[in-house]
């Protein structure tokens, strides 16, 4: 009764703000939405069992892409670029009219149809099916080294470039000033 | 579920009674109903405790740092001053609720609840004792972490809603400052798990004993660095002094809290203070043997608890008088060296730390330096 409750209260969560983000007019408050629909995500995991994933979806998108979003709006200037918008979508003249609304409508028919078949299957499924609450962890952990690791070396590699890269970004350069 | 306070409760004949009388009165399985009431309660009290807490940090800030310049602090409100803490509460909360006219509304409201969410977040997992934790989860500690990265953001969230130069840049500095701090508090953090093997607090714990030479800090040199190295990068996670850059008086009024009055104003301190307590909980649980008494006790015995309780607090409290004593004695660094410090210094330090822990794992098969000295 308990997790259903979290679950329903988590749902409520994810989708209210995810709608609140589409209707909002201001890009400050679409990215503060934006976090309350991701801690829901985290709290639907949470009731499904995966400890660690609830946890890192948490850390990565609370702690690290809400922040630089909102940084790269403040940065950029936030409110006063909405007039700069509305005139990009004046001058593209497909979205907006008839034809951006008949591709919209189908694409989320698609998209409908797929959740559907998905959600249809996974009925059949229960969740929290898992005896007990062993910990996610140490499988996690053992499964990164065994079976995944190469996709795990190979993140590394992304990281070291991603982190080298921003700091060939962020170097100061002195030579062009003289 | 795991080990956590209604697991320890519901060893208690009144617990049990309690739960197969209301099994019988509501004709069906009350455990869930209970265990949802007991955290309620427990949560409300451990939140109301630490708000106390809270509270007096700030009356031991002044007490504290009269004591350091020789004055004497408040001492006018009640005994030795100790009621000034109701006093400045009554003033805040009667204070002009001021609201800036260009400010944006809802951002400017929903900060200050944001910081506290963050901070009050980090009190579930926090260990008082072996069995007053609201919840011993797995990934305790990492839950923590990332909880606790909340609180940057309502800093963040502050300081550009209240549509003031002063907030907006201790905001942004804010916000750069606790995001850079959080890479050294991480790395130190992961090197304590691996030597613990677990990330929830019970296993972080129970591998350390009550004695000083049981301790994590004194178990090898890199430790001991790291020790170190997380209590710097938590005064800076914290925005305490000499890292309180965020809110420097000298340069930025008061930083990313400048807009706001009265109890506003108030819920950002009151987050501070307690995220000090919380920062020095979490050094004291990972580092200094956390709750373990020196002898050894049941610990389903009430007594013990007790005494558990009191050593957390014991320890947590002399750090948090550390952490009054370095504001108060050094002066405020620079922006610039502020970075300086984290990425070319603490940074690399607590790598190092982290490899060299590793390494002393596998070559000393995970034994301290003091069993390999007197064995």
């Amino acid at each position: 009764m308990f997790l259903n409750l979290l679950f329903i209260v988590s749902a409520i969560l994810t989708i209210g703000a995810a709608v609140m983000v589409l209707v909002t007019k201001n890009i400050m408050h679409a990215c503060v939405y934006l976090l309350g629909s991701l801690i829901g995500v985290a709290g639907l995991y949470a009731t499904m069992g995966a400890d660690f994933v609830a946890v890192t979806q948490l850390m990565v998108y609370v702690g690290g892409v809400v922040i630089l979003m909102v940084f790269a709006v403040m940065l950029t200037g936030g409110k006063d670029h909405q007039s700069k918008t509305q005139k990009l979508l004046e001058l593209i003249p497909n979205m907006g009219n008839k034809w951006s609304y008949i591709v919209g409508g189908l694409t989320a028919l698609v998209i409908t149809f797929v959740t559907f078949n998905i959600v249809r299957e996974s009925s059949s499924l229960k969740i929290n099916e898992r005896v007990g609450f062993k910990s996610t962890v140490d499988e996690i952990g053992f499964s990164l080294i065994s079976d995944h690791a190469l996709a795990f070396e190979i993140s590394s590699v992304l990281l070291v470039g991603a982190l080298v890269g921003a700091a060939i970004i962020a170097r100061p350069r002195k030579e062009r000033q003289k | 579920m795991n080990n956590s306070l209604v697991t320890y409760l519901s060893q208690f004949e009144i617990f049990k009674s309690l739960n197969t009388g209301l099994s019988s009165m509501l004709g069906s399985d009350a455990s869930s109903l209970i265990a949802f009431t007991t955290f309620l309660v427990a949560g409300l009290i451990i939140t109301l405790v630490m708000a106390t807490v809270g509270g007096y940090g700030t009356y031991a800030e002044r007490k504290i740092s009269a004591d350091l310049q020789g004055r004497i602090g408040p001492n006018r409100v009640g005994p030795y001053g100790l009621l000034q803490v109701l006093a400045d509460g009554v003033k805040m909360i009667l204070k002009e609720d001021v609201f800036p006219r260009d400010a944006d509304k809802m951002l400017f409201y929903f900060a200050p609840l944001l910081a506290l969410i963050g901070v009050f977040g980090t009190l579930a997992v926090l260990p008082f004792s072996s069995h007053l934790a609201l919840a011993d989860l797995n990934v305790g500690v990492f839950y923590l972490i990332a909880i606790s990265s909340l609180v940057g953001l309502s800093v963040f969230l502050g300081g550009y809603a209240s549509n003031s130069k002063w907030a907006m840049l201790g905001g942004m500095r804010g916000a750069s400052q606790i995001i850079s701090y959080e890479i050294p508090v991480t790395l130190s953090i992961i090197a304590i798990t691996i030597l613990a093997g677990g990330m929830s607090f019970s296993s972080l714990i129970g591998t350390q004993g009550g004695l000083p030479h049981e301790w994590y800090i004194f178990h090898n040199p890199f430790t001991f660095i790291g020790f170190f190295v997380f209590f710097v990068a938590g005064l800076a996670e914290t925005n305490r002094a000499p890292f309180d850059l965020p809110e420097a008086e000298s340069e930025l009024v008061s930083g990313y809290h400048t807009e706001y009055t009265g109890m506003r104003f108030g819920l950002f301190a009151l987050a501070e203070y307690i995220e000090v307590f919380v920062v020095s909980g979490v050094a004291v649980a990972l580092f200094l043997g956390g709750y373990n008494l020196p002898i050894h006790a049941d610990p389903n015995f009430f007594p013990v608890q007790l005494a558990e309780v009191g050593v957390f607090f014991g320890k947590t409290l002399a750090l948090y008088y550390v952490v009054i004593w370095v504001r108060w004695t050094f002066p405020r660094v620079r922006v610039d060296s502020l970075m300086v410090i984290c990425w070319k210094y603490l940074t690399p330090i607590a790598i190092f730390n982290l490899v060299g822990v590793a390494i002393w794992l596998v070559a000393f098969d995970g034994r301290s330096l003091f069993n390999l000295i007197t064995h």
